[in-house]
């Protein structure tokens, strides 16, 4: 086993890091330094050169999507922090905040330098209470010190930042339902064209990156691209914070080299498949990622790979299923989820969570019927790139790839009426289905009804 | 300003087509007529892309685009359902998602048989549904207002009406609530829908999600009869269809005009449609022996032709008449009785604006206003007297223009506009302010200059203006200084037509002048020798002649003054004192007891004829039935009044008729001279309070007689709006009661407190349930006013909600 790398995490075995006084003994704030010693297009091009990849899930070069942002259009510009981090799976954000929140907050601070933003905003998770209350505070520390508010560091450059509370709604992590959002509208996508680049806060120029991505950017500024591209392959450079969930014995974040093979991670970092049991699916990069399966486990975790093995990198989230997990109940699970998170605007997503969600929990129940399946695959079909958003592109992706490699699964369902994992038959998996849907599976409580309830 | 945007090729099903850059995909199909199934895509509305029912395949992509946000590019090809199976299968997949939780109670529905989605799904969707789970449900309807209701499950989720009150109305009452599945439009608890332009979210609503409380299961496409009319409730000209079961008005509908309204009517226009069915319809001739009693047509013509021999006669008329008709009134009046004494004001503009409106078209058109880069309106509150125009001046304001609103009261343009607000009366002074380009540093100078720099600028002069002697030549004066547009905007239907008519004293057809020898033999060519040359007298002062007994027989052409004009006692000396009144209308009302002949006039949809915009566009509207009993279109009336005096109009027929309308109205050039405003930079008024009044656009007017739904929805209870230093002043309080007082009568009403209304100024609506305010009034809007208050509420008239018992004396 290599040495590990520890890039992102390198503060992380020391509690105090938090806060600002041992950030800058560690070496904090340098990076800034750098970038306002540089003019702003010299600070993209050294992003640029990095060849970093944006961590929210698209991979798009970070210093390209910077060099997007057009200057002198009379409009204000801004950096939005995308820190709404819902992807199931996903929790690297959190901790890089909670563990070392000056990290990307200098990154911020360097992104806002580059495009010449006066004003950052940081979105966060509305359940990101205590995270929330900690970038609170760092914040305060920032101004204190002087790396925001006016003339930072005696460069004359000046930034503002808002922290700004999401309400509880994973598409407010899709870059243009967050703008609507934090300009209290209803947090549902928006038209692109035009790009947030051009049109996006108030219909002005706008950059939008991950928390994961900007924490990269201090170390690219004090080390250089080329040592950056160090790590990892050439077209997925750096290292990346993998998020272990699920059947493994040390559930956790875990950072390594971009290309690591995923065995490595889940085996030798995240201790195995729980109790030594044969694992059965992972997703290499959230919920919205197609499962994958041991056959895979030496694919190396990065862009390129990932993709060429079928699935997506999406956020690096590796969730671990087992031989004792029933497929069909993991993908109406996650399926559920993006019922419920679907905002509602586009018919695909709307009706096609709401339809498949049902179908697979009778499958699940026992109720299922032969041509289900065909139909499932239909949905697959029907709804993949026909939303509005990737979202609903995501809700497919647990669902097309299980019933892809676990199709005898599926069958067994509808051939036994039971699960033929758990072995539960249909009076089991009706109660729990009743628990989780309740009667409301087919009446919805509406805010009217409730407002008239309370008059 | 607009630089025409580059023409782009592409092909679409293997046609080419050439249309502008930044065309959708769908409108350049359109254009080759082909059709592209869609549900939340409007041509009035920004695209959103939600539905995604408009599925194309483009060449060279792997996935399906949105053809209602897709833009055209050079060399793009395109296959629609037509060519491509996999966006035929696109759109049939997604048919059957919207249908998995729709109710399919197409029988019960008021949309079945005119449903966008039983059409699209009978054109372009699976024959059955592989959909087994049950369905999603609500409670249904939910009334968002008294005339608008939601049954959420028929709901497709497409946002046009909400995008509608966001975009168009600005009235954002109704809004996307909860998400996924359970995503449905909804209304603030304890709100209402009171937005005057609601119905149109029924009508854009491509499902029965939404209904009308007038229509709901009242009718079916297929047992209606229809036709194409103009609505007859003001100005705008909205262009319409009138639909009629058995015999009666079911229902009015937008006709989409980019022209004109767009695809728009408001609420009134929309919802108002029982007037000629009510209860108080005369439809037969009645003459007064020892009452009024039915006789013929020709026995009443007869009667009034013999008292109306050498008698001294005067005519007044309202604002409901056809363009046909106003024509031939003016002929009757000057040719068959030899009279000037006619007049369709209520409030006389007088001057040259005046003139140049009676004398050319279409000077200032709502293209005009929707593409101007700047807009000052005057004394105009454009909700609710134009609510068309409302919206075209909000189009404009989201385009990018300025506007500009100088006005006692603060209009629902506020959120786009800027209001200057000025006391009644002084708003020729702020005109001649912003001529003068405004003192250093004031908001005048801001304007003047926004106005001056800004290309294609227009000002609006609304009624209100046209209480002041010539302030609307003022107005004129300063859209000259600014090179903008200039229009002078009458509130009611026939107001324009009447103009150019020459239902005026002074005034011929065409805005010929009848003092000038030269204009008025232009006249003469096609009339004969007129018999009089002397302006004859205005609407009040023929009301005042009447009291004096200076004449003998008073035609009232759709118009009770008794409420109709700004000084009821006025009204009541003159109808108690002129010897022969004859009513010529759609009902007596209030008049039964003055009338000494009735002439049964055809109600608007009625008959064939032409209704004039403010622009001055003439707009055919045609008849969805019979006149109603023996009633007849006004223009014949008239014609068989002269023929029973002995001197014939010329025109059997609306052919004819309209051959001499078209030679007389032809669009003049007015050489332009100067007129003065008498009260120039003086203020008028100097009394502790102004009060002024003007009618809202739901009221106790004739033309909403029956319309309960859209009263229950809009109509305010009578009210005095205070602005809050002089309500301090005063001792009024919110909420609480005062006795206003003017030279003419006094009221009790509840107090609105609000810096809406400018200081020194409080407003009335004219004709609200509980006041008809021309009883405060003296012959203008405006009356010097006392306010005081009444400690617990007006002789304990303050009912359970507030709103009863306002009372009017006088
Ligand atoms: C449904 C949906 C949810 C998303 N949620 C997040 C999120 O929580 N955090 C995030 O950084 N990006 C999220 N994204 C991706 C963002 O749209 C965007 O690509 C990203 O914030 C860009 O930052 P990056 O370039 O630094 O990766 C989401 C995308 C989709 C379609
Ligand atoms: S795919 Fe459509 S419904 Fe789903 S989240 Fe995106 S926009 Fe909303
Ligand atoms: S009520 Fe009608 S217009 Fe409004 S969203 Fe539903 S289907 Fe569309
Ligand atoms: S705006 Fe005027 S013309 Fe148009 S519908 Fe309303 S009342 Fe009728
Ligand atoms: S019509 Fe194109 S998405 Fe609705």
């Amino acid at each position: 086993m290599s040495e590990p790398v520890r890039i992102l995490t390198g503060r992380w075995r020391e509690p105090d890091t938090v806060w600002i006084d041992r950030y800058l003994e560690t070496g904090g704030y340098e990076g800034l330094r750098r970038a306002l010693a540089m003019s702003p297009q010299e600070v993209i091009e050294v992003v640029k050169a990095s060849g970093l990849r944006g961590r929210g899930g698209a991979g798009f070069p970070t210093g390209v999507k910077w060099s997007f942002v057009p200057q002198d259009t009379g409009k204000p510009t801004y950096l939005v922090v995308n820190f709404d981090e819902s992807e199931p799976g996903t929790f690297n954000n959190r901790e890089l905040v909670e563990r070392d929140p000056h990290q990307f907050l200098e990154g911020a601070i360097i992104a806002a330098y580059a495009v010449q933003s006066h004003t950052a905003f940081i979105y966060c998770r509305g359940e990101f209470l205590w995270p929330g209350r900690i970038l609170e505070r760092v914040v305060a520390e920032a101004y204190d010190r002087g790396f925001l508010g006016r003339d930072i560091l005696g460069s004359g450059y000046d930034l503002e930042v808002v922290i700004h509370r999401g309400a509880g709604a994973y598409i407010c992590g899709e870059e243009t339902a967050l703008l609507s959002s934090l300009e209290g509208y209803r947090g549902q996508p928006r038209l692109r064209p035009p790009f947030p680049a051009v049109e996006g806060l108030y219909a002005s120029p706008t950059l939008i990156n991950n928390v994961e991505t900007l924490s990269n950017v201090p170390h690219i500024l004090v080390n250089g691209p080329e040592w950056f591209r160090g790590f990892g392959p050439e077209k997925s450079p750096g290292t990346k914070l993998f998020s272990v969930s699920g059947k493994v014995e040390r559930p956790g974040n875990y950072e390594a080299p971009m290309g690591t093979p995923a065995r490595v991670v889940i085996e030798e970092m995240a201790g195995g498949v729980l109790g030594g049991k044969r694992l059965k699916a992972w997703t290499p990069g959230g919920s919205s990622t197609p499962f994958l399966t041991a056959e895979h486990l030496d694919v190396g975790l990065d862009f390129e790979s990932i993709q060429a093995a079928g699935s997506l990198l999406g956020t690096g989230a590796i969730m671990v299923c087992d031989e004792t997990d029933c497929m069909v109940e993991v993908t109406r699970r996650l399926l559920q989820f993006y019922a419920h998170e679907s905002c509602g605007k586009c018919t695909p997503c709307r009706e096609g969570t709401w339809w498949v969600v049902r179908v697979l929990g009778r499958i699940e129940a026992g109720a299922g019927r032969p041509e289900d399946l065909p139909l499932l695959d239909d949905q697959c079909t029907n709804m993949l790139f026909r939303g509005f958003c990737a979202l609903v592109d995501g809700a497919v992706s647990p669902m097309s790839s299980s019933l892809a490699y676990f199709r005898d699964e599926y069958e067994a369902h509808v051939r036994e009426h039971r699960c033929p994992v758990t072995g539960r038959g249909p009076g089991l998996v009706a109660e729990q289905g009743a628990r989780e849907e309740a009667p409301a599976a087919t009446t919805v409580p509406s805010w009217a009804d409730l407002a008239e309830e309370l008059g | 300003m607009s630089v025409e945007p580059e023409p782009v090729t592409l092909t679409i099903d293997g046609k080419e087509v050439t249309v502008p850059t930044g065309t959708l995909v769908i409108r350049a199909a359109e254009q080759l007529g082909i059709e592209i199934p869609r549900f939340c895509d409007h041509p009035f509305l920004d695209p959103v892309g939600a539905c995604r029912q408009c599925y194309v395949e483009i060449e060279g992509q792997r996935k399906l685009f949105t053809a209602c946000t897709t833009e055209v590019a050079a060399g793009m090809v395109v296959h629609t359902q037509n060519t491509s199976e996999l966006a035929h299968e696109g759109q049939v997949a997604n048919l059957e998602f919207l249908l998995i939780n729709h109710p399919l109670d197409c029988p019960i529905c008021d949309r079945g048989g005119e449903c966008p989605l039983q059409d699209q799904t009978m054109a372009f969707g699976p024959g059955e549904s592989r959909y087994i789970e049950p369905k999603r449900v609500y409670r249904k309807p939910i009334p968002l207002s008294p005339l608008v209701l939601l049954d959420r499950e028929r709901c497709v989720l497409c946002a046009r009406c909400t995008r509608f009150c966001d975009q168009i109305s600005g009235d954002r009452f109704i809004e996307m609530f909860a998400r996924g599945a359970g995503q449905q439009v909804a209304i603030a608890a304890g709100e209402d829908f009171r937005s005057p332009f609601s119905g149109n979210t029924i009508q854009i609503c491509p499902v029965g999600a939404l209904t009308a409380s007038t229509y709901r299961f009242v009718a079916r496409p297929f047992d209606v009869h229809v036709a194409d009319g103009i609505c007859g409730h003001c100005s705008a000209g909205c262009n319409v269809r009138v639909d009629v079961r058995r015999g009666e008005v079911v229902r009015v509908l937008a006709r989409d005009n980019a022209e004109v309204n767009d695809a728009w009517i408001c609420d009134k226009g929309r919802f108002a449609f029982r007037a000629a069915d009510g209860p108080g319809r005369v439809t037969t001739p009645l003459i007064r022996e020892r009452g009024l009693e039915p006789a013929s047509f020709d026995e009443v013509l007869g009667r009034v032709a013999e008292w109306s021999r050498g008698a001294r006669v005067a005519f007044l008329t309202g604002g409901r008449l056809a363009d046909e008709d106003a024509f031939a009134l003016s002929k009757l009046a000057r040719v068959a009785f030899g009279t000037n004494d006619l007049d369709h004001r209520r409030a006389f503009h007088g001057g040259l604006a005046e003139e140049l409106e009676a004398a050319s078209a279409l000077r200032v058109t709502y293209r005009d206003v929707e593409r101007a880069g700047a807009i000052l309106v005057v004394g105009l509150d454009a909700e609710q007297e134009v609510p068309i125009l409302h919206l075209r001046i909000r189009k404009a304001a989201r385009r990018g223009a300025r506007v500009f609103v100088v006005h006692s009261r603060e209009t629902r343009l506020s959120d786009v506009a800027e209001h200057l607000l000025c006391r009644p009366g002084q708003e020729g002074a702020v005109l001649e302010r912003l001529i003068e380009g405004g003192a250093a540093g004031s908001d005048e100078e801001r304007v003047a200059r926004a106005l001056r720099t800004a290309e294609g600028a227009v000002v609006l002069a609304g009624s209100l203006l046209a209480e002041h002697p010539l302030a609307t030549d003022v107005a004129l004066r300063l859209s000259r200084r600014l090179g903008a547009g200039f229009a002078l905007v009458p509130r009611r239907a026939g107001d324009r037509g009447a103009l150019r008519a020459g239902v005026h004293p002074a005034l011929l057809p065409g805005g010929r002048r009848l003092a000038v020898a030269s204009e008025r033999a232009e006249v003469e060519a096609v009339w004969g020798e007129l018999r009089s040359s002397e302006p004859g007298r205005n609407g009040r002062e023929i009301l005042e002649a009447c009291a004096r007994r200076e004449i003998d027989v008073l035609f009232l052409v759709g118009v009770d003054p008794l409420r109709d004009v700004p000084d009821a006692a006025l009204a009541r000396r003159a109808l108690e004192n002129v010897p022969v009144k004859v009513v010529q209308s759609l009902e007596l009302g209030e008049l039964e007891p003055y009338a000494d002949a009735f002439l049964p006039a055809a109600a608007l949809h009625e008959r064939e004829g032409h209704l004039t915009t403010w622009e001055g566009r003439s707009q055919r509207t045609r008849p969805v039935r019979a006149p109603a009993g023996l009633s007849r279109p006004d223009w014949e009336i008239f014609a068989g009044l002269a023929e029973a005096v002995g001197a014939p109009l010329g025109f059997g027929s609306v052919e004819e008729l309209r051959e001499e309308m078209e030679a007389l109205l032809a669009p003049r050039e007015v050489s332009e001279r100067p007129t003065a405003w008498v009260g120039a930079g003086v203020p008028q008024w100097l009394d502790e309070v102004t009060l002024f009044t003007y009618p809202l656009l739901v009221d106790e007017g004739r033309l909403s007689e029956g319309a309960s739904e859209l009263k229950a929805a809009l109509e305010e209870p009578a009210f005095v709006e205070v602005h809050p230093e002089d309500a301090e002043r005063l001792h009024l309080a919110d909420g609480g009661w005062a006795r206003v007082r003017t030279g003419a009568g006094e009221a009790t009403l509840p107090v609105r407190v609000s810096s809406r209304v400018a200081q020194g100024s409080v407003f009335v609506p004219f004709n609200q349930p509980g006041l008809e305010a021309n009883r405060l009034l003296s012959g203008r809007f405006t009356a010097a006013a006392t306010l005081e208050a009444v400690p617990g509420g007006g002789e304990g008239a303050r009912g359970g909600e507030g709103i009863a018992g306002p009372e009017a004396k006088t």
